[in-house]
């Protein structure tokens, strides 16, 4: 698992261990199941805090992405990739819908929303 | 046991300066940085905690226990290092590891000259010829070579070189790795150290300030910067301190959410370094 | 414990190195046997304290798993241990250069170092760090005018003293000295330990 931290960013580090991991997730890099590091092996390598990682962590499992057990460590979460699909398909859906309407009312053609849409999909 | 340290209503006087009361708790399996300009008391807290000195009142327990009865058991699991050299300053290095070693149950000679190979540490030399840097460095090879649980560090970085100090870091990391581990360390100098810390206890005049994981404090603390014009008796409430200049105002606050309240978007809010803090609290008096 | 006696070896290995022709020095130069076997038992607690004077000592001592009443019993039974070695090396050397002695002489020596001590010893613990040497020089040279001054004082104004000393057997003034001298040294002792309690460091 790959994960970089800027010090200069202003996303907080927890913040942006959280999203690293939950692209892996989302991208399939990180499959169902699989074993995430240790909080505190992960706070020693990318050498900040335990209660950084701790956070990440935590705000990983609140978002269902992932599962800790006692002892063994925290694994990510199976069933909820499923619902996280619908769940950015439903965005999609609404913001689609907001595009179509928006298209409508300057009379913009199916075909010509598909070029758009072609041209932005390959930049 | 939660709290590896408990200082409970502790309070100590001298004739310059005074720990009125103080409650300060460590955790267990965490770093803690204790900071604090010089002469806040990070050392006199330290010695409370080591029972170098007793307090007036209150309870100092650690590991659950207090001094009184269980001493040695207590001092048995703690490995220190302070500021300066304690050891017999004529004495090499296997001299000091014979009268140090032989005063704990668990000493591991294999893992010391492991850390003597590490640091590389010269055995035969008397310790009044090291430098700053190693006698810390020998200090720290003898804390760490009794399977210590606490260790407990008065300015450790103080005199080290940047890359020792990046070194001190991985090894303190390592160190945390089993959870088992609990390091209160002080320090004036915030930069390296602050990366590790989980808590921050914060002293001024004798007085803890705050003790907050690194998120709580980065997330009350802020530095805000705006117009002068800005500011009047209602509105600067809300900040610690407060310096003016001809080109405007720059503040510590240690509420963001009523400053984003109070001045919505017309004033820049930054993230506040431990320095910061350090600086702008130095000037106020008293936290009723 | 034994390692806190122990230390003072570790510490003084090569003043102990001194201390033999130190010892036959004293020997051959005839010295009275109770002053060498006095000036031996000195030589280690008294460096001792000097070394630990010019370090944080008490400051490192008090982190390791020792109790404070434990470093104060380390140093009152070292000074035993250390005096009786001491006096034990001296007596090899007298009969060596087969010089005069005799158990009383022993006996002297060794209950002075133990008076000596008593009185020294809370020294160290009650004055700060730094004038200890000095303040000891000074006790000693004070000890070493007054001292005499002090028996002839009694020997002339009281005569009772003298004879109650010329009139009590050898046997019970020994060892009513032996016991003064024991009595003494355990009464600084439990004294240097309560202040040794009180410490801040």
């Amino acid at each position: 698992m790959q994960i970089l931290i800027s010090n200069s960013s202003k996303e907080p580090i927890y913040e942006q261990i959280a999203n690293q991991v939950k692209s892996s997730i989302l991208a399939g890099e990180l499959e169902e199941g699989a074993a995430l590091p240790s909080i505190r092996q992960l706070a020693k390598d990318l050498h900040i805090s335990v209660i950084t990682t701790k956070r990440a962590y935590e705000e990983l499992e609140k978002a269902g992405f992932i599962y800790s057990v006692v002892g063994k460590g925290s694994f990510v979460a199976e069933q909820n990739l499923e619902v996280i699909r619908e769940k950015k398909l439903k965005v999609i859906e609404e913001q689609l819908s907001a595009v179509i309407s928006n298209s409508r009312e300057i009379g913009l053609s199916l075909e010509e929303m598909k070029e758009l849409l072609d041209i932005l999909y390959r930049e | 046991m939660e709290h590896v340290i408990d200082l409970h209503n502790v309070s100590k006087t001298y004739k310059d300066f005074s720990i009125p009361t103080m409650n300060l708790q460590v955790k267990q399996g965490y770093v803690t940085g204790l900071i604090g300009a010089n002469g806040a008391g990070k050392s006199t807290t330290i010695k409370l905690m080591m029972n170098l000195i007793q307090p007036d009142a209150g309870d100092v327990k650690v590991f659950g226990q207090d001094y009184a009865s269980h001493e040695k058991a207590i001092k048995e699991r703690i490995g220190f290092v302070y500021d300066g050299n304690v050891f017999f300053e004529g004495l090499n290095l296997k001299d000091i590891k014979r009268i140090v070693g032989p005063a704990y149950k668990h000493w591991n000679d294999q893992l010391f000259y492991q850390y003597v190979e590490m640091f590389e540490l010269p055995l035969k030399k008397p310790i009044k010829t090291f430098s700053k840097g190693m006698q810390m460095k020998a200090s720290l090879a003898i804390a760490l070579s009794h399977e210590a649980e606490l260790i407990i560090m008065d300015e450790p970085t103080a005199g080290l070189d940047p890359v020792f100090r990046r070194e001190l870091l991985d090894l303190l990391q390592d160190l945390m790795l089993d959870g088992k581990r609990t390091i209160l360390f002080s320090t004036h100098i915030t930069t390296d150290l602050e990366r590790i810390a989980d808590y921050i206890a914060f002293l001024n005049r004798g007085e803890l300030v705050f003790n907050q994981t690194v998120h709580e404090v980065s997330e009350t603390y802020a530095l805000v910067k705006g117009g002068t014009d800005l500011l009047d008796r209602d509105t600067e409430k809300s900040f610690v301190h407060v310096q003016r200049a001809a080109t405007g105002f720059e503040a510590l606050t240690d509420n963001v959410n009523a400053v984003r309240e109070v001045f919505g978007s017309s004033v820049m809010i930054e993230r506040a370094t431990l320095e910061d803090i350090m600086f702008y609290t130095k000037g106020r008096k008293s936290y009723a | 414990m034994l390692n806190l006696i122990r230390r003072d070896v570790i510490l003084q290995k090569k003043l102990i190195l001194v201390f033999i022709p130190f010892i036959l020095f004293f020997t051959l130069m005839e010295v009275h046997p109770i002053l060498t076997f006095f000036v031996a038992s000195v030589y280690v607690p008294f460096n001792a304290y000097a070394y630990d004077e010019k370090s944080d000592v008490n400051i490192l001592l008090n982190s390791l798993p020792y109790t404070r009443k434990e470093i104060i019993a380390a140093r009152y039974l070292g000074a035993l241990f250390y005096m009786a070695a001491a006096i034990g090396l001296s007596i090899i050397a007298m009969l060596l250069f087969s010089k005069d002695f005799s158990v009383v002489d022993v006996g002297m020596g060794a209950g002075a170092f133990l008076l000596f001590g008593a009185i020294t010893f809370p020294l160290f613990y009650i004055l700060k760090q730094g004038y200890i040497t000095a303040t000891l020089m000074f006790v000693i040279i004070i000890g070493a005018l007054m001292g005499p001054f002090l028996v002839r004082v009694l020997g002339d104004h009281l005569p009772a003293i003298a004879q109650f000393f010329t009139e009590t057997s050898e046997t019970v003034l020994y060892s009513g000295a032996a016991i003064i001298a024991i009595v003494f040294y355990t009464v600084s002792w439990g004294f240097t330990t309560l202040i040794y309690q009180r410490k801040a460091f």
